[in-house]
């Protein structure tokens, strides 16, 4: 725009050096020239100073900081990202129908020798269950008759007694197997690379 | 009843003492409260706290032939409604692919291809199968019946018993110790198995509470005003460190039972009222 303007106010001077009309008309903004010769007051610099942006910045980075936060207010109250319980997810391989087994009519006398396997496990369940809770009661009945004992024999002991025992737990001990230990068992050797997948949940906090 | 008498078994070899001395000599040399009588209230029962220490099995109980059948068919049923394996399709595949190269009756292309079979690699993992030789489930200790030994039917919680010579008898007890005014019944056990054997013992106690009792009166030459029989509380304990310690014990002296064996030593009533807190297992 300001070369524009150079242009035309040297075409202006130019046409204007040639004809006296023009000539006069050059003199006529003489008195706003600070010299005749200063091209750079022909240009047109009437208008303000270019501000610095000093109130509309600051509005303009509240705003943006605003408009962000809202955006972070509202993942915040969208529900999270629950981590997947990978036992309910079946793999898609097993969606295959060629994986079906032939369904199988049983004959009808496995049939029968299975319902009646059944009921002999029923039963024995049973008479295994109240076993062990004959044997745990009279366990318990003993127990409680020996601290009776003790309490008649001397109440402090007693009280000790029915103290909690606070190293009984935690306790942990080894079940056990099929077969007993090997003395001189040597494992095969060999790293472990655990590639259990951990999920974390990112907790946004205010 | 003979009088249990508190004695390590360290120092059996030393004669029989009379109770009354022998009471008294320990009360003095170990106590600190003043103890004419054994119990603060001047009772004349004496208490004994006694050590029921069990070995809990290494190994599971065989199965029953109706838990042998019960668990073919829950195997059966299982493979009945599961889907088939990546091995299992692998091998009918190779199945159906060997039957069409027969049918058609020309290999000339995927000659080489399939070199391992899935019969192949059952093979494979017999073999490495057959290669690991699992340690018995009945011991040698079980065939020659060697009731000492640590090593013994070992599906079966195993309990302590104890040689004690009271009065002129042998008598087959838990190790047991008197109590000694100052600490608690519990403390009395723990005494004994420190004393059971010169190795530190590791035990779990199971509670503070004992677990069961038994009274009994001494026989009339040995009862005196202050002590008219004695109270017998045992406590529970299993047995955590591994390994045979029976040469830390003389021999003859001691004896790990099962439930069923406990008949062979313990007197009738000591006896039924042990069987009572011993878990039937």
């Amino acid at each position: 725009m300001a070369v524009a303007a150079l242009r035309a106010s040297a075409r202006a001077l130019r046409s204007g050096s040639w004809l006296l009309g023009t000539w006069q008309t050059q003199i006529r903004d003489t008195h706003q020239r600070a010299s005749l010769f200063s091209f750079w007051e022909l240009i047109p610099m009437r208008a303000e100073p270019l501000r610095k942006k000093k109130k509309v910045d600051p509005k303009k980075d509240q705003a943006a900081k605003d408009r962000l936060k809202k955006r972070i207010r509202r993942l915040e109250k969208a529900s999270q990202e629950l981590i997947p319980i990978e036992d309910f997810i079946t793999p898609v391989k097993l969606f295959d129908k060629a994986r079906q087994r032939p369904h199988m009519e049983l004959p009808f006398e496995e049939s029968e020798r299975r319902a009646l396997l059944l009921k002999k496990w029923s039963l024995y369940k049973h008479r295994e269950h109240e076993m062990e809770r004959d044997a745990i009661k009279s366990m318990l009945e003993a127990q409680q008759e020996a601290l009776q004992e003790l309490q008649l024999l001397s109440p402090e002991l007693h009280a000790e007694a029915t103290k909690r025992d606070p190293n009984l737990f935690p306790f942990e001990k080894e079940g056990p197997d099929y077969t007993p230990p090997v003395s001189n068992y040597q494992p095969p050797e060999g790293r472990y690379h655990d590639i259990t997948k951990v999920y974390t949940q990112v907790e946004f906090k205010r | 009843m003979a009088a249990p008498v508190r004695r390590t078994l360290l120092q059996a070899a030393k004669g029989w003492r009379r109770f009354e001395g022998h009471w008294a000599g320990s009360l003095g040399s170990r106590s600190l409260a003043p103890a004419a009588a054994p119990l603060s209230s001047g009772s004349p029962w004496r208490l004994v706290g006694a050590l029921c220490l069990q070995r809990p099995p290494l190994v599971s109980k065989p199965l029953t032939p109706l838990q042998e059948e019960m668990a073919a068919l829950l195997q059966q049923i299982e493979v009945e409604r599961s889907m088939y394996s990546d091995h299992e399709l692998r091998a009918l595949d190779e199945a159906q692919r060997l039957a069409k190269r027969k049918a058609d009756l020309y290999d000339e292309e995927e000659d080489e291809q399939n070199v391992l079979l899935v019969q192949d690699l059952e093979d494979v993992w017999e073999q490495k199968f057959l290669q690991f030789k699992p340690g018995a489930r009945i011991t040698e200790a079980d065939e020659k019946n060697d009731r000492t030994s640590l090593h013994r039917k070992l599906d079966r919680n195993l309990v302590l018993l104890v040689k004690e010579k009271l009065g002129d008898k042998d008598v087959w007890i838990l190790p047991q110790a008197e109590w000694q005014p100052g600490e608690t019944l519990r403390g009395t056990a723990e005494r004994t198995l420190a004393t059971l054997s010169e190795k530190k013992v590791e035990a779990k106690f199971l509670g503070n509470a004992p677990c069961g009792h038994y009274k009994f009166k001494f026989p009339q030459a040995m009862r005196t005003e202050s002590s008219l029989g004695a109270r017998v509380f045992f406590f529970k304990a299993l047995l955590l460190t591994r390994g045979d310690f029976s040469q830390a014990w003389k021999k003859g002296q001691h004896v790990w039972v099962c439930k069923e064996e406990l008949g062979d030593y313990l007197k009738p009533k000591y006896l039924a009222q042990v069987r009572r807190f011993l878990l039937d297992l």
